[in-house]
């Protein structure tokens, strides 16, 4: 064989070894993305047209083409001070517990841990009520005590938990949840205890029914921009931790062995599921298990893969909660059902057989 | 020859409870190692011990002359790869994907794989003879087959040395003579190998060298210095009663020493 040959034989090998099964993988990842992104900006088109009262499809078109054009002055108000801001933060909320749920589940080793599950939307939600009764002027770089409370109240109650759940370097279901319905409870009564504080009782029980029951409503488009900080941020620093995830999965003394600094990369984790929980919450309050339905489902299609699961958890996630908010205020119109009516009445029944098949699968 | 693991008068305990006292041990390249000793003589504390899993109280541990604790886990983990007793899988991973987890070490955060992990994850699979398990799910594997993925996960990291803990355990005799003779072409192609196995017979069998953990100290020499009734008595804390279970022992290995495995 001549030296050309075999050079053309050699780049052969290279060409085919390039080709290797996982290149389209990374390709079909991308193309799942692409199609996600689609539908979401579809969904979010659709559910601005839908509600109490139905603008034309053509209209909602028109109006974002132009807003500042003559007319339709009811039309541009609904669209953008009242529905759009409200299905944006419908997304938010969906993107973050989705990937706050992905973050909590690889860190327990376990596939029941949701940010609601686990007590971290609880102590967000004491937080921010916190915020609301006591320090309602208060803004730090913009952020205000609602969403900064927040943050600290889920980031302290996920050190508690973990503290309190991990026996011998593994999270077993039972203290998982057992420690998890503990926290809930004291912090579900304690965010009941502050509301009562506050001086004025119907904002009282308004603040109840959102932070206890879960709802998206009237929303600012300022706490939409502030939770769209710290989603946004919180997404992207979760993909760096995708791959070290997968090693994790695998226990404390494999991740390790296989060059992770597993306590730094818990810290990270419990840092950016907290940040997430913390957006979501501000926004909507407690709505449950969508971190835990929304990762699971992900999972029977792509894998429990982290750097794929998370930016396609996150982005299901987002669509998945745009329906159920669309759902809550168009079911009952024109009164409104808060969205975690909505959640917990498809993701409980997910999460129960989840725990019948983790008899099986995931005891321990 | 040059020593590429050192464990220099270790002292090491979990709490009052005393493992190592001013223990030594030494690897050399190329060499193949069986830890034994009784039940909590410290056999996983040892080979966790070289891994930089666990931080000694006094004494130092050397990898290639420099010390375990001093070195970043990445770089560590070029180097050792060990293989822990258990391996629970919360999710269902793929052999592929787990595998592939190997490359761990060699990889950045958000860097997709090269056409040298590929290879290194190809190779590592192929010679624990799994390719053809790679797109099964490693929890539904029989137990042979799960301990050979886990062999595969530490070869795909191209290690030096290699760290087994109790690798045949809950294995059936067939499967464990597979192991084994797994872990013997390893080593004859050039991985120094450090295994915990609890079976005398088998460690007579395949491993020339031993190291007895007795009384908090580390005894090391061949297999034939070591495996004697006098010396694995006490260790095991037989009272001489139970001897002829070692004499038997011994009685297989030098009449059916040359038993090939059976596949």
């Amino acid at each position: 064989m001549t030296q050309s040959a075999q050079v053309e034989v050699q780049e052969t090998r290279e060409r085919e070894a390039a080709a290797e099964p996982r290149q389209p993988a990374t390709r079909s990842l991308w193309a799942v993305v692409f199609i996600l992104c689609l539908l979401l900006v579809g969904e979010i088109f659709a559910a601005t047209c839908i509600g109490a009262v139905t603008i034309k499809p053509g209209t909602v078109a028109s109006v974002f083409v132009n807003r500042h054009a003559e007319g339709l002055e009811m039309e541009k108000t609904i669209v953008f001070q009242i529905r759009l801001p409200r299905v944006l933060a419908a997304a938010l909320v969906g993107c973050g517990l989705s990937i706050a749920g992905v973050l909590f589940q690889g860190l327990f080793r376990n596939p029941m841990a949701d940010p609601y599950v686990i007590g971290s939307s609880g102590g967000a939600a004491l937080g921010a009520t916190l915020g609301i009764v006591f320090l309602p002027h208060f803004s730090l770089l913009g952020f205000g005590a609602t969403a900064s409370l927040a943050f600290c109240f889920s980031l302290l109650t996920m050190i508690v938990v973990y503290w309190l759940a991990r026996v011998g370097g593994r999270t077993p279901i039972v203290t998982l949840l057992l420690v998890g319905l503990a926290l809930s409870a004291i912090l579900a009564y304690s965010t009941t205890f502050v509301v009562l504080l506050h001086p004025d009782s119907y904002v009282a029980v308004h603040l109840l029914t959102i932070w206890l029951h879960g709802a998206i409503s009237n929303t600012q488009w300022s706490q939409v921009a502030v939770a769209s900080v710290m989603v946004g941020l919180g997404t992207v620093l979760s993909f760096p931790l995708g791959r070290s995830l997968n090693a994790l999965c695998l226990g404390d003394d494999y991740a390790q062995q296989l060059g992770i600094r597993v306590e730094f990369l818990r810290a990270a984790i419990i840092l950016v599921g907290s940040l997430l929980t913390a957006a979501a919450v501000s926004l909507g309050g407690l709505i449950g298990f969508v971190g835990l339905i929304i990762p699971h489902i992900v999972r029977l299609f792509v894998g429990p893969d982290h750097s794929r699961l998370l930016p396609i958890a996150g982005l299901a996630g987002a669509i998945f909660l745009i329906l159920a908010d669309t759902l809550a205020r168009t079911v009952l119109s024109p009164s409104e059902l808060p969205v975690g009516i909505l959640t917990a009445f498809i993701g409980g029944p997910v999460f129960l057989f989840l725990l019948r098949r983790g008899k099986r699968e995931y005891a321990l | 020859m040059k020593t590429l693991l050192e464990l220099r008068d270790v002292t090491f305990s979990y709490g009052t409870e005393g493992i190592f006292q001013q223990a030594g041990f030494t690897v050399k390249p190329g060499e193949r190692i069986a830890v034994i000793g009784r039940n909590g003589s410290g056999k996983t504390t040892l080979l966790r011990l070289a891994a930089g899993l666990l931080t000694t109280r006094q004494g130092r541990v050397l990898l290639d002359g420099y010390a375990v604790n001093e070195m970043s886990r990445r770089s560590i983990a070029q180097v050792i790869a060990f293989v822990p007793q258990q391996l629970f899988v919360p999710f269902d991973f793929t052999v592929d994907q787990l595998v592939s987890q190997g490359r761990t070490p060699y990889l950045r955060a958000l860097r997709n794989l090269s056409t040298a992990d590929y290879a290194a994850i190809n190779e590592a699979m192929s010679r624990t003879q799994i390719t053809h398990l790679r797109h099964r799910i490693f929890n539904q594997l029989s137990g042979g087959e799960q301990q050979r993925v886990k062999i595969a996960i530490a070869l795909a990291q191209q290690p030096r040395l290699l760290l087994l803990d109790e690798p045949t355990q809950h294995l059936d005799i067939g499967r464990q003579a597979e192991i084994l003779e797994l872990l013997l072409k390893l080593n004859l192609e050039g991985v120094t190998i450090v295994a915990a196995i609890h079976d005398l017979y088998a460690v007579q069998q395949t491993f020339p060298a031993v190291a007895l953990l007795h009384d908090r100290t580390i005894a090391q020499g061949t297999a034939s210095e070591l495996l004697r009734p006098e010396l694995l008595a006490p260790a095991f804390g037989l009272n001489g009663r139970a001897l002829p279970i070692l004499r038997r022992a011994d009685h297989f290995a030098t009449e059916e020493a040359h038993i090939e495995p059976v596949r």
